[in-house]
């Protein structure tokens, strides 16, 4: 006879190779669920909810666990370390589990996978945690702060550090609980397709509720959906899954007719199809990545939206192309970035980021600019974006920039809307903050090319 | 350790009924450790002789709990029911919904000939019904309910891991 399958030693299996193995959670569970096709909905429901529960909590659930471990986390084995992870996020926030499941199911899972001599410790740790859940002390918020966000939001110290200088506490509190937040889903109409009434009627048809988004026209939020695959108005191409901040950088971008745009880090495309769109069919975008699979993604999206003035290419973009030098009239630079700007959606994130490897961010993304901002016509625009927050990938480098090339930055203002005009937009620059705004964490620059270098 | 060629369905061994040992040699020891080796290489739970062409009435279950040998089994009693998914090593990449009972008691023989008794709940049941029939000729396809899925996805990664 197989092996049966068992849908908790699935979220475990999943859980080991974000945590353990460096894979990124949402291609791991997206991979595993359509391995396992077959299992029944609620299964399917269950492995995901788990693995993503387990790890929006997971510096929470790690202090639960030393309440009632004499080993710390950090010293356990993998497995029971994610399976006394898995097993508390399922006594803390499943009420549809009974206790008593959750740790019989442990405990059969650590004989199962060969720690026949830790049933006892996953089952004292597990039974202890359900009997004195409600009598855990939390850190003080007042005494000492940091820690209390931490163990509240479960985000790492160094990264709350960061923020506290730069936004404050209660603006870092803000951003923490956004990340929590249940959220609609962005799309970007195609108003030369349908108009908005129109768009807003055919996906009230499917039975989704439709609000409008305040900072863009042409922008909905969409809930109460199953799939977005399967509501006409996508099928038709009217709508296009975007978060609002990235619409916000080809406003920011202003293409005039015919412009001819390169955008350097363009996966999967939005970005890129958007500015193509407010070309009217003129001018030309070129999306380039780095990637054979990247660029296949595109050309998808880009056959998908029947767009004639843009293609996808192949290019790297901290390899020098003399062919681009001086071409462009906008050049889109989206660099990769630490992406702690969509820790909502993508919650290993604030695990896996760390100093060191901001810091080898940081350089790739200067080679970039270094490389890219050479395509710039004279008086041409360069759009700098990252989905982070925090100076050091957005402000910091804007003024390494700045203090290199013959760009000027260059005010904002008349592209966006009122809510989010301030100080720093008319300076040239956006910081969007998740919690503070209706939108991911988000950096737009917009600089311009002096006219003779 | 010494693999043997797990026959797949449509093998006339797998349709035949094993006879009983009278007595287990060294010979059978040797066909048991293959067994299990066998089932461990293609990560299964259990795996009864005619799997790999022998028609003797010799299983190999472990469940994760360490491995158990039974020589001509008697399945004494059995209670209770489960229903859940059910797939064989004679047919990769195919599972189907079975239903079981939930509990059984065992009379078997160990690979030194002693007599003994055990009990298995869950799991344990259902992979000790699910060899058993395999002594009578029996496959778990015979009880399936609706129709069989495909799981070969699953076997695939596993293969390149």
């Amino acid at each position: 006879m197989t092996k049966p399958v068992n849908i908790r030693e699935i979220a475990l299996g999943i859980l080991m190779e974000i945590t353990e193995e460096e894979a990124y959670s949402h291609i791991v569970l997206r991979e595993v669920l359509e391995k396992y096709q077959y299992l029944e909905k609620r299964d399917r429901a269950f492995i995901s909810r788990v693995v993503e529960g387990t790890l929006e909590h997971m510096i929470q659930l790690d202090y639960i666990i030393e309440q009632f471990s004499n080993v710390p986390v950090y010293n356990m084995k993998p497995l029971i370390r994610n399976l006394l992870r898995m097993s508390v996020y399922q006594l803390k926030y499943m009420d549809s589990v009974p206790d008593s499941a959750v740790c019989n199911e442990a405990v059969k899972l650590a004989q199962r996978r060969g720690f026949y001599n830790l049933k006892g410790f996953v089952n004292g740790v597990l039974r202890n945690t359900a009997r004195r859940l409600s009598q855990v002390k939390y850190p003080d918020e007042n005494l000492d702060p940091l820690h209390y966000l931490s163990v509240r939001y479960s985000f790492p110290i160094w990264m709350l550090d960061k923020w506290m200088q730069q936004f404050g506490y209660e603006t870092t509190e803000k951003i923490c609980r956004d990340s929590h937040m249940e959220k609609g889903t962005v799309v970007r109409c195609d108003l030369q397709k349908a108009s908005k009434e129109e768009i807003i009627e055919e996906l009230k048809k499917d039975g989704t509720t439709v609000r409008e988004h305040p900072y863009l026209d042409y922008a909905l939020v969409l809930s109460d959906y199953n799939y977005i695959g399967a509501l006409s108005a996508f099928k038709k191409g009217w709508i296009t899954v975007q978060d609002i901040s990235s619409m916000l950088v080809a406003e920011v971008a202003a293409p005039n007719w015919g412009d001819y745009c390169i955008d350097v880090c363009a996966a999967p495309g939005g970005k890129s199809l958007h500015i193509a769109e407010k070309l009217m069919g003129s001018g030309y975008v070129e999306a380039r990545d780095v990637s054979e699979r990247k660029v296949a993604l595109m050309q998808e999206n880009i056959e998908r939206t029947e767009a004639i003035n843009i293609r996808a290419a192949l290019w790297d973009a901290t390899v020098r192309d003399p062919e681009s030098v001086k071409k462009a009239d906008i050049v889109l630079a989206d660099v990769p970035c630490s992406g702690l700007g969509v820790i909502g959606k993508k919650q290993d994130i604030k695990y896996k980021m760390s100093e060191k490897r901001q810091q080898d961010i940081i350089r790739l993304q200067r080679r970039i600019l270094s490389v890219v901002q050479e395509y710039v016509r004279p008086n041409g625009v360069l759009i700098y974006s990252t989905c982070t927050i925090g100076a050091d990938e957005n402000q910091y480098n804007l003024k390494w920039f700045l203090e290199n090339y013959p760009f000027r930055l260059e005010r904002i203002d008349p592209y966006i809307c009122d809510a989010l005009k301030g100080k720093t937009t008319a300076g040239g620059y956006i910081q969007l903050l998740p919690g503070v705004h209706e939108s991911d964490g988000f950096f737009i620059a917009r600089l311009r090319r002096l006219k003779e270098d | 350790m010494a693999l043997r060629q797990i026959r797949i369905m449509g093998d006339e061994k797998l349709e035949k009924v094993c006879r009983p040992l009278k007595q287990v040699t060294d010979r059978d020891r040797e066909l048991i450790q293959d067994m299990l080796d066998t089932m461990y290489d293609a990560n299964g739970v259990g795996l009864a002789a005619p799997q790999v062409g022998v028609l003797k009435r010799i299983v190999v279950i472990d469940i994760g709990e360490g491995p158990i040998v039974m020589v001509n089994p008697e399945i004494l009693e059995t209670s209770g029911s489960q229903t859940g998914q059910e797939g064989c090593l004679s047919l990769p990449g195919q599972a189907g919904i079975v239903t079981r009972p939930n509990y059984v008691k065992v009379r078997a023989l160990d690979e030194n000939g002693e007599p003994y008794e055990f009990e298995g709940t869950e799991l344990l049941a259902r992979a000790v019904c699910h060899e058993c029939d395999h002594l009578d000729g029996i496959m778990y396809v015979r009880y399936v309910e609706g129709e069989l899925m495909d799981v070969s996805g699953e076997e695939a990664e596993e293969i390149e891991e």
